[in-house]
This record gives structure tokens, sequence and C-alpha cells, in this order.
């Protein structure tokens, strides 16, 4: 096809202008701030500002609870990430095999997507409340069994199970799809040649499914490092004790309840590099194993 | 809430255009029945004259308040006049962004002010850089009727007669004796004033910005180790100890028998439980001499950036809180306390005094004016705020076993060292008023 319609050379850039603008507003601005705050000393109300050069990363990467929120942060994304895909992918395959109200549970998953992850961290507080929640009849029993204000193991199953609760639906219907585009006929093929679930499993569904979890990968680790900010706000707010003090909630707490514009500045350019650098890790290393021909 | 300020917010700004005279806005943090108290004396100022008009804006806490007052600050579009709590005094002196209220009104007699309530917002020379407005300070709590299952009669005056209290309540089968969040208000800054020790050098920082803390030897230490010790023991219960999740709902909701709070919380406490509850100046290790506690609760704050006419406005809206029947009106819905001797007089000459409403008043004021000490002045520290959260973080793990709460003090004196070093830095070159 000859391209005569869109000879104009402005056009398409008028056409992207409304994107571009709202990026640069949003995005790049901020990012081009960071940088600007993470190599000054700046003053909250913005009475002055100082170069001060690698000081500030000097005196962030120089502090301990830096790295054991980085630490903290790493643990979560793996974790994070690892269990909500895992669990979405056994419901995908579930709901895949025609089994009975299968149809009505490919529906009903779908439906935490639209709660906020900050309304999901109310509500699983609430759930899980040592005194009133669902653990309560046990603590009556074994005292101290469960308190997840006061143990920080305790604070991040809440966290993880309130993460997987929020992040099955997306990874559920991408996985789910990926799953119904498999060709029928390499089922039968594969079950005329005397292959159980489990075989056709390992060797018909997964390898082909690997573009989808490929995708769902990525953004469940990049989400990790970000979207958990909602729940850690609403359930620990950081603690007991700084446990789960991720590095986004840090930044936060440094930047808005602490004044430290500059710190906050700095570890932001430190999470950026980060995603930056997992998520292309993934792609050099991971893409390698994803088929994408079928 | 909400909804009502932003309508009368509306309705102010219609109404002001009509009459052509400045309408200003006032930032507060409070909720519950200090934002009732708040609006009632909004709407109070707004119907007594028209010259001007106040739109007052409920920023959901003071931290917030803080929060959205930077970010507005710095593009311009800042309040007049804001409410900020005590812990963010000094950042708000150096930040430039504030008009001291002895320079915007010379004329106002700032001496009426109770000393421990001008000490803590006045410069090291004495110029008082913002209104006290909901004054409150630490007092006792007891629930007369869990106390009296254990046969006690008076409130516990000593920390070792609480602890002696706290084992026969125990006993008697209150499962919650005493209740804390343990925040640094009450466990250092109030505990180490009315001790009479200062939590920092250099006067707890009034004497300059190379201040350093050295709470971590000492009584502090002491104490924060027996709370410990006492939370092992079941006599001391933490906010996350409770089934209601915080300290004054424990103690609202008879959970728990005693408690350390702002006399700020004295109208939930009186709403919950009536003429049960009782209260006390806060107790004191046998062998000190009781100073003065420090005032809490939070003040008002003139911002820099706006004309005569908005100033004119602020002026008139300030003397109006100052006033001895606002002063007065505001405690009876609160439980803060009035904090100019006029105030008080006329609480006293008005034969108010003695009413529940106003219980709070000889209790809070008598602990403020306790002869003042080294350590009772205030606090001048900077990044204060983040302080804070580091000393909850750092004795919060020691309470739930992870390290000792020896190491937990140092570790907070360390970082806390290191936050006042970057506030020198980045304040570098301005002089502490």
């Amino acid at each position: 096809m000859k391209q005569e319609i869109f000879r104009a050379r402005a056009l398409p850039w008028w056409l992207c202008a409304p994107q571009l603008l709202v990026l640069f507003l949003f995005f790049y601005l901020p990012i081009i701030l960071a940088f600007f705050w993470a190599f000054h000393l700046e003053q909250p109300f913005g009475g002055g500002s100082q170069f001060v050069g690698f000081a500030n990363f000097r005196r962030v990467l120089g502090s301990g609870e830096f790295w054991s929120s980085a630490r903290a942060t790493l643990a979560y994304m793996v974790l994070a990430s690892g269990s909500s895909v895992g669990t979405a992918l056994v419901l995908a395959l579930a709901a895949d095999r025609r089994l009975r109200l299968s149809g009505i549970a490919r529906n009903i998953f779908l439906w935490p997507k639209a709660v906020a992850s900050a309304s999901i961290g109310v509500i699983f507080v609430f759930l899980l409340n040592p005194y009133l929640g669902i653990p309560a009849p046990l603590n009556e029993i074994w005292p101290g069994l469960w308190n997840p204000r006061t143990n920080p193991l305790h604070a991040y199953a809440m966290l993880f199970v309130a993460n997987v609760w929020s992040a099955i639906p997306f990874s559920f219907i991408i996985l789910l799809a990926g799953l119904q585009a498999i060709p029928e006929e390499l089922h039968k093929a594969g079950a005329i040649d005397g292959a159980g679930p489990w075989r056709r499993l390992r060797d018909i569904q997964l390898p082909l499914l690997t573009p989808q979890l490929f995708v769902v990968v990525v953004l469940e680790v990049a989400d990790s490092l970000s979207g958990s900010f909602g729940l850690i706000d609403t359930m620990t707010r950081g603690g007991p004790g700084g446990a789960t003090n991720l590095l986004v909630y840090k930044i936060y707490s440094d930047g808005f309840k602490a004044y430290d514009l500059s710190g906050a500045a700095t570890q932001t350019v430190i999470l950026m590099a980060l995603v930056a650098v997992v998520t292309g890790a993934q792609y050099l290393f991971l893409e390698r194993r994803v088929r994408y021909d079928r | 809430m909400l909804k009502t300020s932003a309508l009368s917010a509306l309705a102010m700004l219609a109404g002001s255009a009509a009459l052509q005279a400045a309408d200003i806005e006032f930032w507060y943090g409070n909720t519950g029945t200090g934002e009732v108290a708040i609006q009632a004396a909004c709407d109070a100022f707004n119907a007594a004259q028209d010259d001007h008009a106040v739109a007052c804006m409920g920023q959901g806490s003071y931290e917030t308040g803080m929060q959205k007052a930077i970010a507005a600050y710095r593009s311009g579009r800042h309040p007049a006049l804001i409410q900020f709590f005590d812990a963010g005094t000094l950042d708000l002196m150096l930040s430039g962004a504030v008009l001291p209220v002895e320079e915007l009104e010379p004329e106002v007699d700032w001496g009426d002010y109770i000393n421990g309530a001008r000490s803590y917002y006045e410069t090291s020379e004495g110029m008082l850089y913002s209104q006290p407005y909901n004054g409150s300070t630490l007092i006792f709590y007891g629930n007369r009727e869990l106390l009296e299952k254990a046969g006690i009669e008076a409130l516990p005056a000593t920390w070792e007669e609480l602890a002696d209290a706290a084992r026969r309540l125990r006993e008697a089968g209150v499962d919650c004796p005493f209740v804390t969040d343990a925040h640094p208000w009450r466990v250092l800054e109030q505990f180490s004033a009315r001790h009479g020790l200062p939590i920092a050098s250099r006067d707890n920082g009034y004497g300059g910005l190379d201040a350093e803390y050295t709470f971590n030897t000492g009584k502090v230490a002491e104490h924060l180790q027996n709370l410990h010790d006492w939370r092992e023991e079941g006599l001391v219960k933490l906010n996350e100890d409770t089934a209601a999740g915080n300290y004054t709902v424990a103690f609202n909701t008879g959970e728990c028998a005693m408690m350390e709070g702002s006399t700020g919380s004295y109208g939930a406490a009186f709403a919950a439980l009536g003429d049960k509850v009782e209260i006390a100046m806060a107790p004191m290790y046998q062998g000190y001499e009781r100073h003065n506690t420090l005032i809490g609760g939070a003040s008002v704050w003139v911002m820099k950036g706006h004309d005569e006419a908005s100033y004119e406005a602020a002026r008139a809206f300030l003397d109006f809180l100052r006033g001895d029947d606002r002063q007065i009106a505001f405690t009876r819905t609160t439980g803060y306390m009035p904090v100019t001797k006029s105030a008080l007089a006329a609480l006293e000459a008005e034969g108010l005094a003695a009413e529940p409403d106003f219980a709070t008043v000889p209790t809070g004021v008598g602990s403020l004016d306790q002869p003042g000490g080294e350590g009772s002045r205030g606090v001048r520290l900077g990044f204060y705020v983040q302080f804070r959260d580091i000393f909850m973080e750092e004795t919060q793990k020691a309470f739930t076993g992870g390290q000792s709460m020896q190491a937990a003090l140092d570790t907070a004196k360390e970082r806390g060292d290191a936050l006042l070093r970057r506030f020198e830095d980045t304040y570098k070159g301005v002089a502490l008023p």
C-alpha cells in the first residue's frame, strides 16, 4: 500500500502530541526533577537548594535503613510476583479444563480487578485482625499465634495474601486467554499418543504459554516494586519496626512525612535504575526461552 | 465534614465577592471534636462581622496539612493562616515561609500567654513565632470503675506506685492495667521535660543547630527499659497488644484501666466513660522534682506572600481566636485548654472551672505551670517529625524482641544525630532565630 494519505510529515506528531504532552508532564518532568534534587540539598519550602554532588547518594547508600529496605524490596519482588503468578497459573489451568462451574469461575476471578489495592488493604487488615478477625479464635487458644502488628513475618504473610488476591485477575485473564488459544488438536494428538494431563501440561501447555507467562512475570515484577504502596500504606505503614518499609514506601515517608526531598529523590533515582535493570535482565535472559511461534 | 467545609468555602467566596472584602483561607489538621470546634469558631467569626471572611479547610491530619502546605507554598497557592503541630516548629521557623505573629501584630500583649505555652513557640530571644491555639499537654487518665475493682483509691502519682497499682489490677482480673502507644511525645519529650532532663545538647537545640541527642543514657533509657519489662510482665500494653488497636480507644472502651494521654483526648473519653474518667498530672519517678510539661497540640502560623488586605483579615481572625470567650468555648467542646492568663482568669471568674467540661484545665494548666528547667523549654530540633518516626521504629523493634532497648535508643540517637547534621547542612548559612 502506498503511503499517500499520510504525506504530511507533521501529522503523526500532531496525533501523538496529546499523549507525549501527558507523558512529559507526568512522567519525564518528574524524572528530570528527581535527578535534579538527587544532586542538590533542597529546603522543604523551597527557600534554597545547593549543589552537593554525590553527597546524597553517599548518604543514602551509607545508611543501614536503605540497605535493609532494598533487601526487603528484592525479597518482596521475588516472592510477591512468584506467588501471584503461580496462583493465577494454577487457577487458569483449572478454569481452562472445562470443569463444572469453570465458566462462572472465569467470571468471578476477574472481580478483584475492580477493587483498588488500598481498599483491599483495608479489608484484609480487618479480616486478619488478631483480636477481631478470622484468626481471633485461634489467638484465644494460643495467645500470640498470629499478630501482624508485632511480628514482621506475619506482616509479610498478610501483605502477600492481599497482594495475591489483588494480582490474580490480571495474570489470570492473560494466562487463561493464552491457554484457550492452544489448538484443541494438540491436546487430542497428545492424548491419542498416551499423554496424561500432567504430561500434556508439561510438554504442550506450558511451552506454548511462555509468551503470556513472560508478559505476566515482567509486569508483576515491575508492579511488585511500585504497586505495593497502597497495600503497605493501609496495612502496615512500614511496620512493625520498619520491617515492611519497602523502598517505594520509604521514598514516600522520607519525602512527604520527613521533608527529606533530596533523600527521597535520590532513592527514586536508585529505584528507577533497579526497575530498569530488572526489566532489562528479564528481556535479555528470560525472553530467549519464550517461543512465539505456534 | 469535608463537604460542609467545601460548601461553606463556596458560600464564603460568593458572599465575600459581593462585599469586596478580604477572604482568606485557614488550614487545620484536627478531626473529630477538634474539627467541630474549629468550624464553629470560623462560623462564629464570619457571622460576627462583615469585613472579612475566613474559609476553614480541614486537611485530615497535622502531617497532611504540612505536606500540602509545602506543596502549596512551592506553587504559590498557600493559605494565609495554617495550623501546624509542635514537632514542625523549627522546620517552619527556618523555612522562610512564615511571618512571626509578633511582627504581624506588634501591639498585642503576647506576654499574656502562660509560660509553658509561649516557650515552645518563641525564639531563643523570646519572639513568639506562632499563636498558640489548641493547647494540650500530657496528663494521666484512670478508669475509676476498674481501679475500684483492685481497691485502688487514688491515681498513682509515681511510676513506682503505678507499677504496683498495675500488679494489683492484674490480680483483680484487669487484663490491661496501663496502655500507651510509646509515642516519643509521651515517653520521651513530656517525660524528659517534667523530670527536668534535656533530650539533646545545646538546651534541646535552643542554643544552636549543632545540638546532639542525649536521651540514650540516664533516666529516659531506664524508663523505656521499665516499660519494656512491664510489658513482658503484662502490666503495660501497647497499641498493637489491644483489641482496639489504639490506646485511647482501648481506654475509652474500658479495655484498659490507665493511660497517659493528651488533654485533647478528654472530650472523647468523657463522652464514652462519663464520670468514671479520672485525671491527674502524669506520674514522676521518685526523687525527681516536677518541672513543667510541654505544650502539645498545635499553633496558628501566618504564611508569607499575601497582600495587606489578607493580613488585615488574618489579624482579625487571630484576635478573634485569642478572645477569652472563644478560648473557653473551644475548651468546652474539646478538652484543649485556654492558654492565656486572661482567659484562665475569665474561666475562674465565671465559675466554670468546676464544671466537668473544663476538668482538664486545673490539671493541664497546673502541669504546664510547674517550674521550668533546661529540659522543659521545648524541643528546637530540626527534622524532628522524622526523628519521631525513627524513635518509634527502633523502640518498636525493642518491644517486639528484635533488639535490646539500649541498642534501640543508641541507634535512634545515631540516626537522629545524622538528621540533625543534615538539617544543619540544608540550612547552611541560616541563623537560628
